[in-house]
């Protein structure tokens, strides 16, 4: 079965360094957004099961998203992919509903690794 | 001189390595403060000398009575970084650092050039790391105390036409604290600039 | 054979007689390293301070504030400066000054580096003291005379009240700040009566011995008012005083004082006696008005009918002035 995998972030770059970095076997159909707005309509429309989300964004950030998910106790995948190392901001995250937060710049093959060890490929 | 624009790629570029720069800048404040800095998207832009006033006030807020620290860094990147500081947060720096009440206005200068020096070092350190640069740096002093934010560049002669601008900022939720850090690099470093950015994106 | 760079002789032979201090501690504070400047401004050989833990040899240090900064470094792998600006120096060492002297002590600008192990690791923090005591000498110079200037610019050279640049700014400041909280402002500008046939028939140097008798009195009438009233040379014959918090009828008192006082002290001038007398102009700051400028203009306005009217009498400002 196809997944529906949504990439959040204010910067194509960014976008395309992080879907350059899933795993080609991986049978996947990849939407982009670029703010926290874009994502969540996205994930409304069904297009977010996995969901790669940046946090220091304009107009909603990342942090915004996850309490909404939250709030709407949606069951989304989300690795939050962020600059903002603050070990703070870890935490945060994870108590919004998180699964793992990868630092920025992506090292490797760290992706891949989250995803294995949560059976998802 | 007129200066060439970077292209779509080449800002987007600049703007994820300043995004990472801004984090590794921000958790070194959270270290040293113990609590968390709310981070905002960084602000890029090529200005001209006679509008630099002007764009500051803007991002700093028009009738901000500010303190400003300045510090020069330098290799093939050379420019110079000013924190301002709101007058408020300015108060509360020997608060959130753990220190008495002090009276003592060089313990809250020092403390001020302190943070100032931690928030360019890992900022400019991250910015020139990512694009493949050593670099240094000249000891921060203060540029200006309990001014209006529009008086911040009267005194400076600026021999520049254009600068490049990155502006970043950092705020504490719970308290009045910001600091906005803005760094300027003149003429040629937009120029190394635009070249670092696409031995960069190459290396991607 | 030339000495190559990467030559460890070399590069130590540098550190030892570089005219800069250099030193290393690690992480429990112990100095690795100690170089020759610190020996000989510090009277501690290597010998005695490398291997040993920095606050045992020097106990004077400030320690809490120190080791605070130099663990900030390990913790942040951060460089970090200190300047003499805010703390004068590290090690109170003898400066370089002897004779000419200037300051107590060496003036230090210090750095603090990171020394990284090559795995990521800080081990060390290296610390490089320089000598600053001549900028700091100049610069307190520099700004010792800066602040006589500030004080000369702000003064009227002929007679040693403020002049009319730091008058106006002064009233400005009062104005908006009554603006802003209210309470009352007034403003006292006056001329002195026929100056210029004073000029004409005493000659230039009688004009200024006037001017400088009239400033005497007004500094005299400053002083018996509070300080935070402020009075100045306007321009030629004219000064301006400013009452904050003071209403019209006050303010008349003052000028009707100054007045009296002026007219009662002819100026003498070595065998002659001058007579001087001063017109008046008062005004009361009112919300209609746009600015100080306007309050400036209402006191001369005044001062004018004060003129016409027959001179040597104080009037204050209404919609139409009168005495």
């Amino acid at each position: 079965m196809t997944i529906p995998v949504l990439v959040v972030d204010d910067s194509a770059l960014s976008r395309k360094l992080v879907i350059k970095a899933l795993p080609q076997e991986w049978d996947i159909e990849v939407t982009q957004a670029i703010n926290g707005e874009e994502a969540l309509t996205a994930y409304r429309a069904g297009k977010g099961h996995v969901m790669f989300l940046d946090l220091t964004m304009p107009e909603m950030d990342g942090f915004q998203v996850l309490e909404t998910l939250k709030e709407e106790g949606a069951n989304a995948f989300i690795i939050v992919i962020s600059a903002d190392i603050q070990p703070q901001a870890q935490e945060r995250v994870k108590q919004l509903g998180a699964v793992a937060f990868i630092k920025k710049p992506l090292q490797g093959d760290e992706i891949r690794r989250i995803l294995t060890q949560f059976g998802m490929l | 001189m007129s200066i060439a624009p970077y292209t779509a790629d080449q800002r987007d570029a600049l703007q994820e390595v300043v995004n990472i720069a801004m984090g590794q800048g921000g958790s070194s404040l959270a270290v040293l403060l113990d609590t968390f800095v709310a981070l905002s998207v960084p602000r890029i832009r090529i200005v001209e000398s006679s509008a630099i006033a002007e764009t500051v006030a803007q991002m700093v807020g028009d009738n901000t009575e500010i303190t400003a620290v300045r510090q020069g860094f330098f290799s093939y990147l050379r420019g110079e970084a000013i924190v301002i500081y709101g007058q408020e947060g300015c108060h509360d720096l020997a608060d959130l650092m753990g220190y008495d009440a002090n009276p003592d206005a060089a313990i809250d200068q020092e403390l001020l050039l302190d943070v100032s020096n931690l928030l360019v070092g890992a900022c400019m350190t991250g910015i020139a790391k990512q694009l493949g640069a050593d670099i240094g740096f000249s000891a921060p002093s203060i540029l200006a105390e309990r001014c209006p934010v529009y008086n911040l560049f009267k005194a400076a002669k600026l021999n520049w036409t254009h600068a490049l601008l990155v502006e970043i900022s950092f705020s504490l939720e719970e308290k009045g604290f910001t600091a906005h850090l803005v760094m300027l690099m003149p003429e040629e470093s937009i120029m190394t600039m635009r070249d670092a950015l696409d031995r960069f994106l190459e290396s991607l | 054979m030339p000495p190559r760079l990467d030559d460890l002789n070399l590069l130590s032979f540098i550190v030892a007689r570089v005219n800069v201090g250099i030193f290393v501690v690690d992480q429990q504070m112990n100095v690795v390293l100690w170089n020759r400047f610190m020996e000989v401004h510090s009277g501690r050989p290597a010998t005695e301070v490398e291997g040993s833990n920095l606050f045992d040899v020097f106990p004077e240090l400030p320690k809490s504030w120190l080791e605070k900064k130099i663990k900030s470094v390990f913790l942040l792998k951060n460089f970090a400066f200190t300047s003499w600006e805010q703390r004068p120096y590290l090690f109170r060492f003898q400066d370089n000054r002897p004779v000419t002297g200037g300051a107590d002590a060496m003036r230090q600008n210090c750095t603090f580096l990171p020394v990284n192990d090559g795995q990521g690791d800080m081990q060390y923090v290296c610390i490089t003291l320089f000598d600053v005591t001549d900028t700091s000498v100049y610069q307190t110079k520099l700004q010792e005379a800066m602040t006589s200037l500030e004080e000369v610019s702000q003064r009227d050279g002929l007679t040693g009240i403020y002049n009319r640049r730091h008058l106006e700014h002064h009233l400005s400041h009062e104005f908006n700040c009554w603006r802003r909280y209210g309470g009352e402002l007034s403003f006292l500008l006056f001329d002195i009566d026929h100056f210029k046939k004073v000029n004409d028939v005493h000659g230039h140097l009688a004009g200024d011995e006037v001017l400088r008798e009239v400033a005497a009195n007004v500094k005299l009438e400053a002083a018996l008012l509070r300080t935070t009233d402020i009075a100045g040379r306007y321009g030629g014959e004219e000064f301006g005083i400013i009452l904050p918090g003071t209403p019209l009828e006050g303010a008349l008192i003052v000028a009707e004082r100054l007045r009296t006082m002026v007219a009662a002290a002819p100026v003498r001038l070595r065998d002659v006696e001058i007579p001087v007398t001063i017109s008046i102009g008062v005004a009361q700051a009112d919300t209609s008005m746009p600015d100080y400028v306007r309050l400036i203009h209402d006191a001369d306005k005044a001062l004018y009918a004060s003129k016409t009217q027959g001179r040597n009498r104080v009037t204050c400002y209404t919609s139409s002035p009168r005495e």
